[in-house]
């Protein structure tokens, strides 16, 4: 907080300018706002924005229509694409994502069976395999040509020549900077069962990642990506109007906003039209089970979001945390970064089985929750608005999720822990029984935000897995979670613990602001903490970006000992772990005094020493724990006085119970 | 119901036993408690995280503690915490969850002990009057190899339920079963029915063993093999009564946990309260303890009352020979 007011405090001239200028923005803003929330408010969300928020050079016409008995779809896209970099493109590169799911051998695979001995594997039999063939793909602009014939697979990232999620098509000329291209693609789809949240089950049908789409071209090519078991996303912005026909009657949420309906009487089914502007994917669900609600989100200074929530019907009692849940998420993110801008939003609740738990995917996701949802956990409430959240992260500020997937996923957990701390609900532990579908509420354990709204158990196991400047779809599949989601959430929270909220509200606010519908880097984000803190601290970035080091800061020595008339205190601190940072060290003595020291945490070792006139009572470094990475806590302390015995005879009288009742158990075989 | 209030009758009338049961289940499971607490005591050592865990829950440091832990240590989690305790064994019993080997070793020398006491147990049961501890022990010794022997062909039926048949049940079947089904309810349904299948398979197997122990001890039966089949004739013949009991002991099993379930004390805080949830949980352990004694003394005085007559016992009480001692003072 010192070098905050520094920072701030330059003359008392600036500042009254300063806070003058502020005030007349915030006024211009707050009016801005007011007349852009009530214009929304008058009317229903359209899928159009105007005026456009992105390129737009990536624009696809899709009709699909949807075989539920062959769990197939066939289907056809226009696409348009600019080519906004500069440089021409060559080639067309399209992601294939079903494809992944074909076999055994893919990347995906591969990948997802690492660390788990194969046990996650796709099912067996071919119907339950997924696979996208394109059969046609036809350039009619700016020069028609068949490139159906040319079109082959590549593996960019890996070499894998079994996987075939990426294809290739040269183009007959280059597409120059600013230059344009029209192509047609007719492709068929087997939907499998459900696989990374894709797929089929009885009549719940979730279609993600489902059509041929372009990777991104950029100046140094195609970034294009394979299918990765944890990376996904990366897409340019654009313009999706679509066309779907599924069997009539059935209910179908999509990205977008729902134009026009018609029905087939001759096939009984019916087509719905979905358009959407400005998002980079398009998704949609399908089945005759949903139970459908409503309800709005409004807000004085932001725009109001119509909500659709497809339920299932062993879940319609839970349509208000859905949208409670919603609500805060549109509210909280809203006020710390930036607008919804898109008007409307569709929550939908995943079939059981369907392993569709927690998506994000452009106005739509799935949330996810039980049939026994006790009020006082955070299920659904967690994995709404970590969904709900990623509208923002992901949705809005497209950063490369298959390279930089912290960017999206570590800042959106961290938003989601305080979002959900905001929450005027209870947060317990709860542990799930007999087969995992009985919970028991721990009311004596809440959930903190800052250990397990970041997840610090799980980082700590994973700590060095990976330096996060990897590119995300090289780290170690199982444990990538830690160090996308946890790490960056933990360093996230330090940060603000450390600076302040409102400095790192103005960071991520400002990161928002420049990379809304852009796709930023890492390093967009650590320059905009160099502008708004006016200094640069590449050096906190180097420990917990550029390095998998863990922090570990804790008390060796503590000691006392009466000297002539006053007591000799020594206090050793240590750095156990590789990584730095600058710590408090609090020594608390027995007549209450208290003196803290700050320690710049970069030697291995340090000594405080004092002549009190009474001992010392304990000795904490970071009592305040704004180091939320430190992977050891527990030695962060020392006393004097420690109640050791007294713990460890509690817990483990505890324990002799629950073994206790355990033999037991056993004793029914006798 | 009169064999069940016979039966508790004759359990309330051997609190010793009952006494001795719970000393034993409590000194099995000292060992293991004394050295978690040596882990605890060396985990948290000087630190104030010992405050915070003597004065409540510190979830964070169970997680830093689970995260170094070995052997049995893992099971130190929240979820020894109050009614949770019975929840996770109750579960994981039907679940069939595997526990750490020094726990498994641990229990099986638990049931060890049973299968030795249940010898005495059941005599004194039978008997219905005080037999002294050399009665007791006596009938422990007299029927522990017959035990033994009837434990192995416990071990080989229990093995194939829980190997078997439960693999079979709730890995292949239920996967089955809910292979297509989107409701979770449905599926919970589903599991809660191969629950009951597989209870009531096992409540018969305890069933069948549990007279068979009692035809043992009361018709002096040398043969395992014997004893069984001769439950089964008794079962057979008298089968609505024996169900009827053994759901009664099942109904009074269903209250101690229920009533545990409203009593049973959270983390708490170290000093007295520490004691006293303690002693509530010795109580329930007790209680428990006293469930399991009456399913052998309403076993018994169901089979006395059907086949025998109350006190009925063939093999006639231990007579201990002069000691060398009195015969040299008789010289």
């Amino acid at each position: 907080m010192r070098w905050c007011r520094l920072f701030w405090y330059r003359s008392a001239e600036a500042s009254r300018l300063r806070s003058l200028e502020f005030l007349a923005r915030s006024i211009i803003k707050a009016v801005a706002l007011l007349l852009y929330a009530s214009a929304a408010a008058a009317q229903p969300a359209t899928g159009v924005l105007n005026p456009p928020r992105s390129p737009r050079n990536a624009n696809y016409t899709i009709d699909a229509t949807l075989d539920a008995r062959a769990h197939t779809i066939s289907g056809s896209e226009v696409i348009t694409w600019r080519n906004i970099t500069m440089r021409p493109a060559d080639d067309l590169e399209f992601h294939l994502y079903w494809n992944a799911w074909k076999h055994d051998r893919t990347t995906f695979m591969r990948e997802r069976a690492l660390g788990s001995g194969g046990a996650n594997r796709a099912p067996a039999p071919d119907a339950d395999r997924a696979r996208i063939d394109v059969t046609s793909l036809v350039i009619t602009s700016p020069v028609a040509a068949n490139l159906t014939t040319q079109l082959h697979f590549i593996q960019p990232d890996d070499g894998n020549m079994d996987d075939e999620t990426v294809m290739a098509a040269p183009l007959p000329q280059p597409i120059a900077p600013g230059g344009s291209v029209t192509i047609e693609v007719k492709w068929t789809a087997h939907i499998p069962r459900p696989v990374a949240r894709t797929g089929v089950i009885g009549n719940y049908f979730f279609i993600a990642q489902w059509f041929p789409k372009l990777g991104v071209f950029q100046d140094r090519g195609w970034n294009c990506h394979q299918f990765h078991a944890h990376t996904e996303f990366f897409s340019d912005y654009g313009v999706y109007d679509v066309s779907l026909t599924v069997p009539q009657g059935w209910t179908l949420g999509a990205t977008g906003v729902e134009r026009e309906r018609r029905d087939n009487p001759a096939n009984r089914t019916t087509t719905h039209r979905y358009y959407q502007e400005d998002v980079h994917d398009f998704v949609w669900t399908t089945s005759p089970d949903y139970v459908e609600r409503t309800a709005r989100f409004d807000h004085s200074k932001l725009p109001a979001v119509d909500m659709r929530l497809l339920l299932q019907p062993e879940h319609a009692q839970q349509a208000e945390r859905h949208f409670d849940a919603t609500r805060a998420t549109l509210k909280y993110y809203g006020e710390w970064f930036g607008p919804y801008p898109y008007g409307h939003i569709t929550i939908i609740d995943p079939a059981y089985q369907s392993g569709a738990g927690g998506m994000e995917y452009p106005t739509l996701f799935t949330a996810g929750t039980r049939w026994l949802a006790p009020s006082d956990v955070s299920t659904p409430e967690g994995v709404t608005v970590h969904e709900a959240g990623h509208q923002f992260w992901y949705g809005i500020v497209g950063n490369n999720e298959f390279e930089d997937a912290w960017m999206d996923e570590g800042f959106n957990t961290f938003s989601t822990a305080r979002t959900i701390a905001q929450m005027p609900r209870a947060n317990h532990l709860a542990v799930r029984y007999f087969g995992g579908f009985i919970p028991w509420v721990f009311t004596e354990i809440p959930l903190a935000r800052e250990t397990e709204g970041n997840r610090l158990h799980p980082y700590r196991h994973d700590a060095k897995a990976d330096e996060p400047s990897t590119p995300t779809y090289r780290y170690y599949p199982p444990t990538s979670g830690s160090i996308t989601y946890n790490k960056t959430a933990l360093w996230l929270n330090t940060l603000e613990r450390w600076i302040g909220w409102p400095a790192l509200q103005r960071i991520m606010q400002t990161h928002f602001e420049r990379w809304k519908f852009k796709h930023p880097k890492p390093q967009d984000f650590f320059d905009a903490t160099t502008d708004v803190l006016g200094r640069n601290i590449g050096w906190f970035f180097d420990q917990v970006y550029r390095s998998s080091n863990v922090f570990d800061y804790g008390v060796q020595d503590l000691s006392s000992s009466h000297e002539a008339d006053q007591y000799r205190t020594t206090v050793v601190v240590r750095r156990y772990g590789e990584a730095t940072f600058p710590v408090d060290v609090l020594v608390t003595f027995k007549n209450g005094d208290r003196v803290t020291e700050r320690w710049d945490g970069r030697d291995r070792w340090k000594a405080y020493s004092y002549d009190k006139p009474s001992p010392a009572l304990s000795a904490e470094v970071d009592p305040s724990r704004l180091l939320l990475l430190d992977v050891n806590v527990t030695n962060n302390s020392r006393t004097l006085e420690p109640k050791t015995s007294a713990a460890a005879a509690k817990w483990s009288l505890k324990w002799m119970v629950w073994l206790q009742d355990h033999l037991l158990s056993w004793a029914f075989f006798v | 119901m009169n064999g069940w209030r016979e039966g508790m009758r004759r359990v309330n009338r051997a609190p010793l036993i009952l006494a001795g049961v719970w000393l034993i289940t409590l000194l099995v499971s000292l060992p293991l408690t004394l050295a978690l607490r040596d882990a605890i005591a060396d985990h948290l050592g000087a630190s104030l995280a010992a405050d915070r865990a003597a004065a409540g829950v510190d979830y964070d440091w169970m997680q830093e503690f689970g995260d170094v832990a070995r052997g049995s240590m893992v099971t130190f989690k929240p979820t020894i915490i109050g009614f949770g305790a019975v929840l996770d064994n109750l579960s994981g019993f039907l679940d069939d969850t595997t526990r750490p080997i020094a726990i498994v070793g641990f229990a099986s020398a638990y049931v060890g002990l049973w299968i030795f006491l249940a010898g005495g147990i059941l005599d004194r049961y039978a008997r219905d009057r005080a037999t002294r501890a050399y009665g007791f022990f006596a009938a422990c010794g007299v029927f522990f190899f017959r035990f033994v022997r009837l434990a192995v062909a416990q071990w080989i039926v229990y093995a194939f339920l829980f190997q078997s048949m439960h693999v079979w049940l709730f890995d292949r079947l239920y996967h089955n079963l809910i292979l297509d089904v989107t409701v979770e309810r449905t599926a919970f349904l589903i599991r809660l029915a191969l629950y009951v299948v597989f209870g009531l398979v096992l409540a018969a197997c305890n069933l069948i063993f549990d007279y068979a122990k009692v035809r043992a001890v009361v018709e002096d039966r040398r043969s395992a093999l014997g004893a069984i089949v001769a439950a089964l004739r008794f079962i057979g013949r008298n089968s609505a009564a024996a169900a009827t009991l053994y759901l009664l002991n099942i109904a009074l099993f269903l209250i101690v946990i229920g009533v545990y379930a409203v009593v049973a004390p959270g983390a708490g805080t170290a000093g007295p309260s520490m004691w006293a949830a303690f002693l509530i949980g010795q109580c329930y352990i007790a209680a428990r303890l006293w469930v399991k004694l009456v399913f052998w003394g309403s076993a018994t005085a169901l089979f006395q009352e059907r086949l025998a007559h109350a006190g009925y016992v063939a093999r006639p009480e231990p007579v201990w020979p002069d000691s060398p001692a009195a015969d040299a003072i008789s010289f």
